[in-house]
This record gives structure tokens, sequence and C-alpha cells, in this order.
């Protein structure tokens, strides 16, 4: 009886031991979330250099812009925020958020 | 309406925009070039999204008609893609070091060894109600709900630098985190504050929000309170402190988060400021909460006109409420005091007696004076915003 009741005392010891250990790792998943960008030239461009480092709802909540205000944005990913973004493809980056989340001109 | 009256809100109204208001908090969703979505992230019930990689998720205005913002409902801010998403409490580290007599490496346990300090301070992102900023600026386009007001468990800041021992000379200290940038060309999110600020009594480094151990999105196992001021330098998932010699140059610091060098941290809109300093104290603001921009009331019923009010640490003095859009302002009751870095709850009875449209705006003053503008205060990059809003209501 005695042998049990420190065996069931060792069992319980044990899972606790191991619950503490389970517990001591914080896990979570983050949620995908799906962004489309408008439909228009440039859009492929856009997506694939953008998402290199955020989603694309970072395009999408901006207020419009003017060609100005996009070309600094960009310009700020590429030169102060690390951005690879070849200077033909940026052209192409402003030209379609110019035209898809800005005021055109 | 005269034309500085003339709100992005108003304009947008008359231009025949989307006039839907979305069923939280009676949010302007029609500030925005795409509809607001709700998105339910891991330990946080259904928020507002902003951005999802890396996540910005915003506090429905409903939530502040608590004194204290729920763990599940404060809002949500990261700067750089791979944000922690596991962490081993056992393996984690709090690693102390640079100019200081030794260095430490201090677990979960060593940590909760240091005296247990607890207060209510009010948590606010630095660009809280960009959206608001006429003319728009870019960054993430927060409304309102930037913030929250948190009772904070952790060890005082000073007493782990004490316990490291801080050399002559030292000038700045800084903080890291866990998330890492998704390029090595990306700036890593490294924050600092001058050593005098460093070590100021109500800086914590805590392990505890409302009682429980951190979310992750919040800052999983502990992160930075620096009470008063803006949340920027709440460094998340704390790793890092390094105590330096020489002023800190990091990217965050130099380059970014810095407002214009005048006092009121704000330029004419649109223009460049000459001077800019890292951005620091929060500003004195109040918000009404209840009720909400979208609510119709009832010719002679009493309503309540309840909201939230906060300054950069000093505590609230008196918020005044006006339902005439500013000809006359009542002095309204104030909530439980929590202390000067909770905010305050002001509450005011109101009978309309006459049917209509009304302008209730609320405006908070602090224990040294400083008060809200009736002007938005403009800067480049959005942050400050503590504009006497106006809240429209409609009685029937």
């Amino acid at each position: 009886m005695k042998k049990l009741i420190i065996l069931s005392l060792m069992v319980a010891v044990a899972g606790l031991a191991y619950a503490a250990e389970k517990d001591a790792v914080h896990s979570i998943e983050i949620p995908v979330v799906k962004t489309e960008l408008r439909a228009g030239e440039g859009m492929d461009t856009t997506e694939k250099y953008c998402s290199i480092c955020h989603s694309l709802d970072y395009i999408t909540m901006q207020p419009k812009f003017p060609k100005a205000t996009w070309t600094v944005e960009v310009n700020k990913m590429i030169k102060v925020m690390g951005a690879p973004i070849p200077e033909a493809d940026a052209k192409v980056i402003i030209d379609y958020l110019t035209a898809q989340y800005g005021t055109g001109g | 309406m005269s034309p500085e009256n003339f709100s992005r809100r108003n304009f947008l109204k008359a231009a025949g925009a989307v006039a839907a208001m979305t069923a939280v908090g009676g949010f302007p969703a029609q500030l925005f070039a795409y509809e607001r979505r709700m998105a339910r992230f891991p330990e946080k019930t259904d928020l507002i999204l902003l951005t999802s990689r890396p996540p910005q998720l915003e506090t429905p205005l409903s939530y502040f008609k608590e004194m204290i913002t729920p763990n599940e409902a404060l809002f949500v801010r990261w700067h750089i893609a791979n944000i922690p998403t596991s962490v081993d409490v056992n393996e984690w580290r709090l690693k102390v070091g640079g100019n200081t007599e030794k260095e430490l490496e201090l677990s979960m346990a060593d940590l909760k060894k240091f005296e247990k300090v607890t207060f209510t301070a009010v948590i606010q992102c630095s660009g809280n109600g960009r959206s608001l900023f006429v003319p728009p600026v870019a960054g993430g386009e927060w409304g309102d709900g930037a913030m929250g007001n948190v009772t904070w468990t952790g060890a005082r800041l000073r007493d782990i630098l004490n316990s490291a021992g801080l050399k002559a000379g030292t000038v700045d200290v800084s903080f890291n985190g866990l998330d890492k940038p998704p390029l090595p060309t990306v700036p890593d999110l490294v924050k600092s504050l001058p050593a005098d600020k460093a070590m100021e009594e109500d800086l914590i480094v805590a392990y505890e929000m409302n009682g429980k151990p951190l979310t992750m999105l919040n800052g999983f196992p502990a992160r930075l309170i620096v009470p008063g001021w803006y949340a920027t330098y709440w460094v998340k998932s704390l790793s890092d402190i390094t105590v330096l010699s020489k002023p800190f140059e990091g990217f965050w610091v130099k380059t970014a988060y810095r407002i214009p060098e005048t006092d009121c941290g704000c330029v004419p809109p649109g223009t460049t400021p000459k001077k800019t300093v890292p951005i620091n104290r929060m500003t004195t603001r109040s918000l009404i909460i209840d009720p909400s921009g979208s609510s119709e009331l009832t010719l002679n019923k009493p309503v309540t006109i309840m909201g939230v009010a906060f300054s950069g640490g000093r505590g609230v003095q008196d918020v005044l409420v006006s339902v005439d859009g500013g000809k006359r302002w009542e002095e309204t009751r104030l909530g439980e005091d929590k202390g000067k870095y909770s905010w305050r709850q002001f509450f005011y009875e109101w009978r309309p007696t006459k049917p209509g449209r009304y302008d209730l705006m609320a405006r908070a003053t602090d224990t040294i004076g400083e008060s809200q503008p009736f002007e938005g205060l403009w800067n480049p990059a959005g942050y400050l915003w503590n504009k006497v809003e106006k809240t429209e209501v409609v009685v029937k």
C-alpha cells in the first residue's frame, strides 16, 4: 500500500513537472489574411516586392495620395527600410500605386 | 460651416462617400480607401484589422466604456515581419550588459525576485488618430483605438540596471526584443532612452498585464513600460538591455519616431520641420466614448455623456464638455483616480430639450494646465494627435 502511494506520488510529480515544462512553451499561430490588390498594370510587380516584407493591406489602408507622396513612400522603402527593389521596378510600382490607390496624378 | 471646421469627415460625407458607419464604436469607415475588416488573432477578440503581417490591430472604441481594457481587446502593433510566435519561458533570458559592472542573464524567476511593482497606465501608439490628419499622412492609419488602459506588473528597470551596475559615462540605454527583420537590410527594432529617463522610478519590465501573463501579441513574456510616454518605447518580448557610453544611433530613434522640435511638436500642414527630436511624453487628450458618433438620442430623455481622458503622466485636472459645438462648456464628474498614469473616466448628465443635430465635444486639462487644441496640430509622421474632436449626434 505504502509503495503504491509513493508510486502514485512519483507519477503525480512527474506529471506536474511535465505540465510545467509543457506550459513553459507559449505558442500562437498567426492567421493568414489575404488582401487582393486592384487589378491593373504593375500589380504583379507591386505584389512581388512589397509582400517580401509586409502584407498588402499596408497599401490598401492608405488614404489616396498624389504621385509625389507614393514616390516618397516607395523610395523610403528602398533607401530607409532596405527593400531590394530595382529602379525600373520601383517606377512600375509608383505608377501602379498612383493609378490604383492614389489621386491618379 | 467655416472652412476650418470643414473636417475631412464632413468633406467625405459631402462628397457622397460611403455613409455607413461600421458596427463598432461608430468608426467612420469612409475615411479609408477600403472597407475596414475585423479579424480575430490568437489570444485576441475581434479587432479592427489594419495589417496582418506584421499585425496591427485596433481596439473598437466601445471597449473604452470600461476603466480597464481587457487583454484580449488591447491594440496590437508590430513593426517588422518576423515576430515571436513561440517562446519557451524556461529558455528565455533577459540579457543586461554594455557599459555595466557585470553582465546579467535574467530568467523569468530572476525577474520575479525583484520587488514587484503594479500600477495602471495608458498605453498609446505614437500614431493613434493618424487617420484624422489633414492633409493625410502615410503610415498606420489608426482611428482612436490604438490605446488602452492596463494594469501592469513587473520589476523596476532601475533595480535591474542597479543590479548590473552602471559604469561612469553612461549616456543611453537601448532595448531590443525578439522580433527580427525579414531581410538583413531591414533595420531591427531597437529603441533607446536617455540614461536619466531609464533610471526614473516608474519604468518597469512588465511580465503581467491585468494580473495575467502578457499575450504573445502584446509582448510575451516581458515588455518595457514607460508610463506617460508613447508606446514606441515599450519594447515587446524584451531580450536585451544595453547600457551605452555613446548616444544611441539606431534607425528607430535617430530617423524614425521623431517630432518637430517646436513647442507644439507641429509644423504648418504639409511642410517639413527644420529640426526634429525623438517623440517622448504623450500629449493630453480626451475622447467621448458614449454616445458614439452614430447615435440617435431621444428628445427630453436624460443621457450620460461618458468618455476617457489622460495626460503624459501628470494626471487629469478636469474635463469640460460642450453639447453645442464648443460655445458653452460644462464641468464633468471625474471617475475613479487610479493614479497619474491611468486614464480618468468623465461623466456629464445631459437632457436634450430640442430636436436636431448636436456636436458633442470634450476637452481635458492636465495638472500643469496642458490642454487640447481645437485645430489638429500637424506633423509629417502623424504623431501626438490630441485635437478636441466632435461627436455628431441627432436628437429626435
